[in-house]
């Protein structure tokens, strides 16, 4: 009777799908009148940084009769850092029943909050950075406790507050990076370069990869743990297979629904702030870009399970690296990677009809009752929009 | 001239026209979202479906506005069919249908603007007042299909108890096939007016949010489309008003902070969209069977 969010059917789904995304987006490409063996091979190269040719320069690693352009492989790791936490604030909602699509405002405040902090000097790097992430993590949780609130208190979609909410931390940052934490030597809307003893060094030197990915990586570890050997685990599953049927056999629903989304946005939070601290060393517009969407289609693709959305993080992550550096190459648009998302989640997210399962002969008592309540559980699963 | 009452009453008027114009867009997504939901279809395609209807009004209107319209409300009433075929056919769930359509419009109208429109010229397009009477119609038109005729009723019915509708004799899936196509069409409609009738031409993202606003006016409005087009104006109101106080150089600073910001009164109608969701409507009972599969 359960409506899950997914069917989770193992490898292959998820590997078909995405089979399918790029074949069309080959197709499209054609269409188009670029050539799609060209733009793929860019892509691949962009991805992995597998190229043919002897190395040149520092940033080149020799491998079999080809390189490994350094750059653009640490390109999609740290490119999959943001994608990894988000994908997991996604997954770790979902699994109570809960659509964050707030995860990009979460982040939003996690990178300013970081920010904010890290611009601070005199604090030694062992306590500085560890303290800029958790700052990060607060300011994501506080933004994600409220939707949560919001639903548990008052019933309002998350969907539609968190999409509220979005709008409303992107203004506040605005206000805030061209007032209070404006950077005060430079015209551009941004804050102050944070000091040395927050920023994360990059593991290979020049880029943008730092322990940033480690921490994601840890992030879908301790995730999957709280999921399945943790009480406030099992209470998030029993949410989000059916809140009546969880209220019912004891639990407190409506706490589990805030921390759930208190953890969420903690983990956009830190998206963010490894972002501020890994890569662009301050908060600056759009620092946000669509991750915060994006961990979306990366929790749908893993299938809310940790390992899973550590590749599709990883997939996507190459798809975002990739895809620009083929645009620079072969002038197929970027935004092609979008679709290629687009249809990923369709097709992962669609749940053969179940054949021969004959109509269930429905018992006349139950028929025409006078307040038809739909099976509680199918209905909080579904988002009731 | 400029006498003071003179001054206030062309600020109440051009208050009033701000409204109609912000609230256009959103009355006439909010239209397509009742449609669907009532049948039972939760549609937060809405957002790509407005910008899907964007895009096409000015691809194909560059020649001629109506062909640029009918192209997009039938590009609108395609991508609902879409929906319609993922959640009622492959029995995906409706909010991950929702956002692979949204998502698809995004990057396909993203796409094919990089390759066709980059050159950003205009186009004539239709007048504002078109959408605007339409937009301040439309609700009344819905509210007649819903409550007078059969297939409003059978629309209903298959959104409250597909069960029920179906020991009647009416199949849950053709009629949601209808009214989520429908759907797809008013929220083309409000993509059109953004980009045929007010910006004139096409940019990325301009849809901007308005097809999870125009969702949150159909909970505001509990469902009920002279309800909906309440809670699109009370979004449009407050749009209005501080895209006002913006040009009027209102200046209020208290607690160190400068309220009259334009960052922070960009997130006055959101905030109050916020607000009334919380505080004047309370908890919204949605159509019993929305978000289900038929069973």
């Amino acid at each position: 009777m359960k409506q899950r969010l997914l069917e989770r059917s193992g490898m292959l789904r998820p590997v078909l799908s995405v089979a399918v995304g790029l074949i069309l987006a080959a197709a499209m490409m054609a269409l188009s009148g670029y050539a799609p063996g060209e733009a793929f091979s860019a892509l691949w190269t962009g991805a992995t940084g597998l190229a043919a040719g002897p190395p040149m320069g520092t940033h080149d690693l020799a491998f079999g009769s080809g390189h490994i352009a350094l750059f653009q492989m640490a390109q999609s790791f740290s490119k999959m850092t943001p994608l990894l936490f988000c994908g997991l604030a996604v997954a770790l909602g979902l699994r109570a029943g809960l659509f964050n699509i707030g995860a990009q405002g979460q982040m939003t405040f996690g990178a300013l909050a970081a920010a904010a902090i890290g611009m601070r000097t005199g604090i030694p790097a062992a306590v500085h950075v560890p303290l800029t992430l958790a700052v990060g993590a607060i300011a994501g949780a506080a933004w994600g406790a409220l939707p949560g609130l919001l639903k548990a208190r008052r019933g309002v979609h998350e969907v539609i507050s968190t999409i509220m909410l979005n709008f409303i931390a992107l203004d506040i940052a605005n206000y805030l990076i061209t007032h209070n934490l404006h950077d005060a030597n430079s015209q551009n809307p941004q804050t102050p370069e944070i000091a040395t003893s927050a920023i994360l060094t990059p593991l290979i030197p020049h880029t943008a990869l730092t322990h940033g990915l480690t921490l994601a990586l840890l992030a879908a570890l301790a995730v999957t743990a709280l999921i399945r050997f943790t009480a406030l685990g099992y209470a998030i599953r029993a949410v989000g297979l059916g809140a009546e049927a969880a209220r019912a056999s004891g639990i407190a629903v409506p706490r589990t629904l805030i921390v759930t989304m208190a953890l969420s946005g903690a983990l956009a939070g830190v998206a963010g702030a490894v972002e501020v601290m890994g890569v662009q060393h301050r908060y600056a517009v759009g620092i946000a870009a669509s991750y915060g969407f994006d961990g979306i289609a990366v929790a749908l693709l893993g299938g809310l399970g940790g390992l899973g959305v550590i590749l599709s993080a990883l997939f996507f992550g190459g798809l975002a690296s990739g895809s620009s550096y083929m645009e620079s190459l072969t002038n197929v648009p970027a935004p092609i990677s979008v679709i290629i998302q687009a249809v990923i989640i369709a097709f992962v997210g669609m749940r053969p009809r179940p054949r021969a399962t004959p109509t269930p002969a429905v018992p006349a008592s139950t028929t025409p009752a006078p307040t038809p309540e739909p099976p509680a559980e199918r209905k909080e699963a579904n988002a009731a929009l | 001239m400029p006498h003071s009452d003179a001054g206030f009453g062309a600020l109440l008027f051009a208050l009033l026209i701000a409204t109609l114009t912000s609230a256009t867009p959103l009355i006439l997504a909010a239209m397509g979202g009742i449609l669907s939901e009532r049948a039972g279809v939760v549609n937060i395609a809405l957002e790509g479906l407005i910008l899907a209807g964007a895009f096409m009004g000015v691809a194909a209107g560059r020649t001629s506005a109506f062909v640029g319209l009918l192209a997009a409300l039938l590009l609108g009433a395609l991508l609902g069919a879409v929906h319609a075929f993922l959640t009622q056919k492959t029995r995906m769930n409706h909010v991950v249908s929702g956002l692979a359509i949204t998502l698809l419009s995004a990057g396909g109208t993203r796409y094919l603007f990089q390759k066709l429109l980059r050159d950003g010229v205009g186009i004539e397009g239709l007048p504002q007042w078109f959408f605007i009477v339409l937009a301040l119609l439309l609700p009344f038109a819905i509210l007649g299909l819903l409550s007078n005729t059969r297939f409003g009723l059978r629309l209903r019915a298959v959104g409250e108890n597909p069960t029920s509708a179906r020991m009647a004799g009416i199949a849950a899936i053709p009629v949601r096939f209808v009214a989520v196509t429908l759907s797809g069409v008013c929220a083309a409609l409000a993509g059109a007016f953004l980009s045929m009738s007010v910006a004139h031409r096409f940019s990325p993202d301009m849809s901007a949010g308005k097809g999870f606003i125009a969702l949150a006016a159909v909970i505001f409005g509990k469902w009920h489309p002279l309800g909906a087009m309440v809670g699109a104006l009370f979004f449009g109101f407050f749009d209005a008003l501080q895209s006002q106080l913006q040009i009027s150089h209102v200046h209020l600073v208290a607690l160190g902070v400068e309220w009259t910001n334009p960052f922070l009164l960009d997130a006055l109608p959101y905030l109050m969209t916020l607000a009334a969701l919380v505080t004047l409507v309370g908890r919204a009972t949605p159509p019993a069977a929305l978000g289900l599969e038929d069973a």
